[in-house]
This record gives structure tokens, sequence and C-alpha cells, in this order.
């Protein structure tokens, strides 16, 4: 809408403003045609025995038949002043018995051109705060005489149609408002999912360390986490795992998992220990109708004199961690037997060790990967993996995320859930040494 | 039955004098794994014992393992046996890495599960 500068134009009446404001508020002009609508015009026109009937709104310019009985291929008017544009100027039903004799119906093209409208009963639809938006008509070209039962007929299909006007306008808010409150939720839990992954992961002296999450769907967020952090003993933690479940529940479970090792870690770094930890506040926590449970791998590095790290590595219900060795080989470290974390009555946790020395790596990461589906159809699996890394012979952490970032590619919609991954690498000696016997 | 975008369907038999078989079709995961988890609940856990027929399972995600696990608890809570039935090579290895075979009665068949347990 524009301004006009003073004077220039007609201004429209501020009741006139605020009528407009109603009709544009329901948002029913130029909606499609609707079985509701026809139905109470065609009831109308039983009820008068009429061959025409209307349900009309009238618009700046225009009256606009949300839905038109018996007049073919109409949709609006011209607002003339005579029929429909000045029955809404009354509070009450509005009657022309005969547009032939009546002054006030003369001008209006319904009258003036085809069909020829002589007879014309209107009831305006009137908002609960007095805004006529327009009228429940009926028309016939020859003329009529109502009764005052019609009259009170047509009334009540006015205040049926407002009734019908306001459940859609209710429906339309509600429904955006929900929509409203998904993205909210949505976006909340995406934000909650960003601080369960360290933006940045220390550095550890003579160790490499690279971590990747890559989701499965922008939509619904999953609950993979992992973590790397100092313990006070010269000695390093970290974990990585998957809670079951997906969206806002899933990230807080992440939350409380990822707090939840951190602490453990503190009061008894024992790979094991963490893990029976976690699953008593996780038991404490979702005991009842809604279980829950995460998988994770806990392990501790040591460095020695030889700048080789010893790893100590449990695993609750976890996939093997991989370790790509020197000679290029894949070796799975196993924490085969441990189980899931927070459901089982008394779980059992598998502890490991083992050693990465210069130019070693290892891979933790969740079963969002090997669950994938290779473009054969099979499930990648631990084996699948280990053939990959195998040909691709990453040496470092980060050449270790690269190589299974392709592998994600090359399986593209076969992965169906996300993927956390998490790598170390002993730096290599700088000076390439010629091939040593261990 | 009970459907869900036709994705899952449980459904429960009851074999004659011997347990209670959950028939489970279909893809198994946190939009559909309320069905089961529903069925569950209805299920009568007695001396004869329940059989979940994983044979028509084509996906299973975590939400569908805490049912079945739900379920497990569900059958120590009340002494009545519970065994996983035709779960396929796949699924098999999930639940050996999250160390549920150690958990579950597995049996090849509904077949074989329903003569263990009537024994």
């Amino acid at each position: 809408m524009t301004v006009s500068p003073a004077g220039t134009a007609p201004a429209v009446p501020v009741a006139e403003e605020a009528r407009l404001a109603a009709v544009r508020r329901y948002r029913i002009l130029d909606t499609p045609p609707d079985g509701a609508f026809d139905r109470i015009a065609s009831l109308a026109a039983r009820f008068f025995d009429t061959p025409m009937a209307t349900v009309a709104i009238v618009d700046t310019d225009r009256v606009w038949f949300k839905a038109a009985h018996g007049l073919d291929g109409v949709t609006e008017i011209d607002r003339e002043p005579g029929l429909c544009a000045s029955a809404i100027l009354h509070g009450e039903p509005y009657v022309v018995k005969d547009a032939g004799t009546d002054a006030r119906a003369f001008a209006d093209p319904l009258v003036q051109g085809e069909p020829g409208i002589r007879f014309y009963a209107a009831a305006p639809i009137t908002t609960a705060d007095g805004q006529r938006l327009g009228t429940v008509n009926v028309l016939d070209t020859r003329p009529r005489e109502p009764t005052d039962d019609q009259l009170e007929a047509l009334q009540d299909l006015a205040a049926l149609v407002m009734d019908e006007l306001e459940l859609r306008l209710s429906a339309m808010r509600t429904i955006a408002a929900e929509r409203d409150r998904r993205a909210e939720a949505e976006r909340l839990a995406r934000a909650l999912q960003r601080t369960l992954l360290p933006p940045a992961l220390p550095d550890v002296p003579g160790l490499h360390a690279a971590a990747a999450y890559h989701p499965a769907s922008a939509d619904e967020v999953g609950g993979d986490f992992y973590d790397l952090f100092p313990l006070d003993d010269g000695r390093w933690a970290f974990f990585l795992g998957d809670v079951c479940g997906k969206g806002a529940g899933a990230a807080a479970l992440t939350s409380l998992t990822r707090y939840t090792l951190r602490a453990a870690a503190i009061y008894d770094p024992d790979p094991c220990a963490a893990l029976s930890n976690l699953d008593t506040v996780l038991k404490g926590e979702y005991q009842g109708s809604d279980p829950r449970y995460c998988t994770a791998a806990f392990g501790v590095l040591q460095p020695l004199p030889d700048g080789s790290h010893a790893i100590t590595l449990a695993g609750g219900g976890h996939p093997s961690a991989l370790a790509v060795r020197a000679d290029g080989s894949v070796e799975p470290i196993s924490t085969a037997g441990g189980q899931l974390v927070g459901m089982l009555p008394d779980p059992q946790f598998v502890q490991t060790t083992t050693r990465l020395r210069p130019g070693e790596s290892l891979l933790l990461y969740t079963d969002g990967l090997t669950e994938a589906r290779t473009v054969d159809g099979a499930m990648l699996g631990e084996d699948g993996l280990t053939r990959h890394l195998t040909a691709t012979a990453p040496r470092t952490a980060h050449e270790l995320l690269r190589s299974v970032e392709t592998l994600l590619q090359q399986m593209g919609d076969g992965v169906s859930d996300d993927t956390a991954c998490l790598a170390l690498s002993v730096p290599a000696p700088s000076t390439p040494s010629p091939q040593e016997n261990r | 039955m009970i459907e869900n975008e036709y994705l899952l369907a449980v459904t429960p038999h009851q074999t004659p004098s011997g347990p209670l078989v959950l028939e489970v079709r279909g893809e198994l995961d946190h939009h559909t794994a309320h069905l089961l988890s529903r069925a569950v609940d209805d299920a009568a856990f007695d001396d004869s014992g329940v059989v979940i027929d994983l044979t028509g399972l084509t996906y299973c995600d975590s939400t569908g393992i805490t049912v079945l696990i739900s379920a497990y608890q569900k059958s120590q809570a009340t002494g009545a046996p519970l065994s996983l039935a035709g779960v396929n090579p796949d699924q098999m290895r999930v639940f050996s890495v999250v160390g549920l075979d150690q958990v579950f009665t597995f049996h090849p068949s509904t077949e074989a599960a329903v003569a263990s347990l009537r024994k």
C-alpha cells in the first residue's frame, strides 16, 4: 500500500481501513473453491428457492465470490454501490425486493447486465469485533418478498461462514506456531549438539589428533560425541560414543554422557571404571518408561620416553578401534564382549591395551560408518572399513580422517546414520630412515 | 495388526498351549519403535514365554534395540522366557557389537524357538 501526498487522492476512511485489515487477516481472498462454503451457498439458495446464491467478500475495489451457486464463471465483480458493496454497510439483512424499482440497486453490474438481477437479499458476515467482511447473498431474476424466517436463516448462514473463517484462521495460526516451535526446537537441538563437540581438539605433545562429525540428515540431530582432554598426571583421556535415539532427547542424553565421562575420568581414570560410572548415572537418570543407552569407547594415553604412546581402551558395546601400523597393516583393537551402557542389569565392559609407535595411527568411529551400505547394498562392516584403510594406507590422523571422508562420500545415500570419527597418530620421525626391523 | 505408514507391522500370534509370538516385519526405528513397544507392553509375559520373530525385520536402529532390551527387562522381571527368532547375519553383527549376543537367547526360526520353549 502506498501513501499518497495529501490532497492528490481520496483518502481511504479510517473505518474502511480497519475493515480491509480484517479481510486481510482471514487470508480468504483468492483462495480456491471450497466445499464448506459451496454448501453454505447452495443451502441459502434452497432456503429462498432462488436460482443463485453467493458467499461474497468485499475487497478494496472488488466483490470476490468465495462460493457462487448458479452464477456460472463469475468469480468477482466491481465494487459498485448497489448490492454486496452496499449490503456490508448494514448490520442487518439488506433486501432489494425489486431492483427495477429500487434506486439503491440500479447501478449494480449484476442488475444492469447479465444475469439481470431483480431480487437480492444479503446478510453480513461480521467478525466478533464488528467488522463486516462480506455477505451471504441470494439472488433471483424476478422480484420476490422474503419471509422473516428466511432472512433469519440467511443471518445464521452468514454466522456459519464467520465460524468457518475463525476456525480456519485459528488452524492457520496453530500450524504456523507449531512450525515455529519445531524450527526452534530443531535449532536448539543443533545448537546443543554443537556445544557437545569440542570446537578444537587440544594440542597433545608428541601426538596428532583430528576429529570429524558427519551428520546423515540436516533435520534430525543424532547423538554422537567425542572428546580428548588432559588428566592431571601427564596422561590424556579420550572417548567417543553414540547415544540411542534422535532429536532433542538424544542431544540432552549426549550432554549428560559427555560431562559424566569427563567427571568420571577425574574421579577414577580407569577406563572400565569410567564406563561403569556412566552406566550408573544413565540408569539413575533414565529409569522407567523412557530407557536410554549409549555405546562408548574410553581410552587413556600414556606418553612413553621413546615417543610412542601406550593406550588402554575400554569398550561398552562399541565397535573395535582400528590401528594403522607402521607397515601399513590395519589391526582391530577389539573390546568385543563389552556391552552397551545404561540399560543392562549388570553390564560387562572390556578393556584392552595397545601401543601407538611413531608412524602409527588409531581410528575410533561410531557405527554410522560400519552400518552404512556400500553401493552394492551390503553393510560395510569392520571388514569393509579395514579393506578400505589398508588400500588407502593413511599415515597420519588427518590422512585417516580424509580416507574415511572419501569412503563416506562413495557410499552416499547408503550412510543412514550420523558418524563421528576421532583419529590419533604418532608422527613418524621427520628424517626418513631406512626400513627398520622391530 | 498395528501399522505405521506401512513401515512396520507387529502381529501377535498366540500359539496353542505355547508361547506368544510377536511377528515383527519392516523397519524398526525411532519412527516406528513405539509400535513394538506397545505390543510388548500389551503382551502377557508368563511361563509359556514370548518369541519375538525378527525374520521380516529389514532395519533396526538404536531406538529399536531399546525396545528389545525393554522386552528383555520385562522377561527378567516376570520370569517369562524370551527368545529372538530369525535374526539375519547383519543384524546379528550389530547385536554382537553392542554385546547383546550375550543377553538374548537366539533361534534360527520361530518354529525352533517355539519348540525350544515347549520343552
